[in-house]
């Protein structure tokens, strides 16, 4: 592990990131509130309590969708569609 | 902020921290200066600010072609150059946090404009910075491989590259790691991101609404 990390060359080699790869929606989430929020508010000075609005309210609107399909998939559909 | 009548005389002792507003009509983004304000403009304001903020308050229209120009090559800088410097900062930290992001999150594997070239479209947006970026990745870290389309790829984890000739050496260490599956999306999918809403902030660096106020 700590060859694997003294190896690590940042922007040439991936994170590795493979088994936490769902927190990106975070740090996703967060830039596009940024870009969002400074083009369409109007006054600065509510910029970042906006920001964090957006964010949190996008990533619980994953996590929601996420957690509706799941429950769609596995008990509803196999009442529409049994096997 | 009250909106004065146009049929209404003048107050007799104005406050120095109440602007005297003009007939909306008469207001031109050329004849506006900092002290002057808009009515309209003014109660479109979402927030309460105070009268004396309010005197800092400029309409920001028209479009710009040098805002155009400089939002492209960099982003944000349209809007800094429209006097909204907060606005242009913000911009630019989500933009380029977002497009560099992608890169250390995915290596720079995910900007090619070669072998995932619908997505380097969205990536394009985002300016030169993502150009240069492209073009260092194929020159500076692929092989020379004449057997692949193009004559370019990466690296095989098991080979490096040579400086000179740019072709493949067995058993050396290549210069960036191809990355795969999720990671390899996640990647892709910020740095193309980054590159849509610069989009959307050149033209709005380019052709503001006319119902924002602009405040450095």
């Amino acid at each position: 592990m700590l060859q694997t990390l003294l190896a690590y060359r940042p922007f040439l080699d991936p994170l590795p990131l493979d088994n936490a790869w769902y927190l990106l929606v975070v740090p996703l989430s967060l830039g596009v509130a940024m870009v969002y929020k400074a083009v369409r508010i109007t006054d600065m000075r509510s910029y970042p309590r906006q920001v964090l609005i957006m964010s949190a309210q996008t990533v619980a609107a994953m996590i929601a969708l996420g957690l509706g399909f799941f429950s769609f998939v596995e008990f509803v559909l196999p009442m529409i569609a049994p096997r | 902020m009250t909106n004065l009548p146009t049929n209404m005389p003048p107050p007799l002792s104005p406050t120095p921290a109440t602007p005297i507003s003009a007939a909306p009509s008469s207001v031109t983004p050329s004849s506006v200066t900092p002290s002057s304000v808009t009515p309209s403009s003014v109660t479109q304001s979402s927030d309460a600010a105070p009268a004396s903020a309010q005197a800092h308050l400029v309409p920001d229209t028209g479009f710009d072609p040098a805002a155009l120009i400089l939002a492209i090559l960099l982003p944000g800088l349209g809007h800094f150059v429209r006097r909204q410097k907060s606005r242009g900062v913000a911009i630019a930290v989500g933009v380029l946090g977002m497009f560099f992001g992608g890169i250390l999150i995915g290596g720079i594997d995910v900007v090619d404009s070669r072998e995932d070239r619908i997505w380097f479209l969205g990536q394009a947006m985002v300016g030169p910075i993502a150009f240069a970026t492209d073009y260092y990745h194929q020159s500076q870290l692929k092989v020379v491989d004449p057997s692949v389309p193009g004559n370019l790829r990466s690296a095989y984890p098991n080979e490096g590259r040579n400086p000179i000739t740019h072709l493949p050496v067995p058993g050396g260490k290549p210069p960036n790691t191809k990355s795969i599956s999720r990671i390899n999306e996640l990647g892709t999918l910020f740095s193309t991101i980054a590159g849509m809403l610069n989009l959307i902030v050149i033209i709005d660096a380019a052709f503001p609404s006319r119902r924002r106020l602009s405040r450095a």
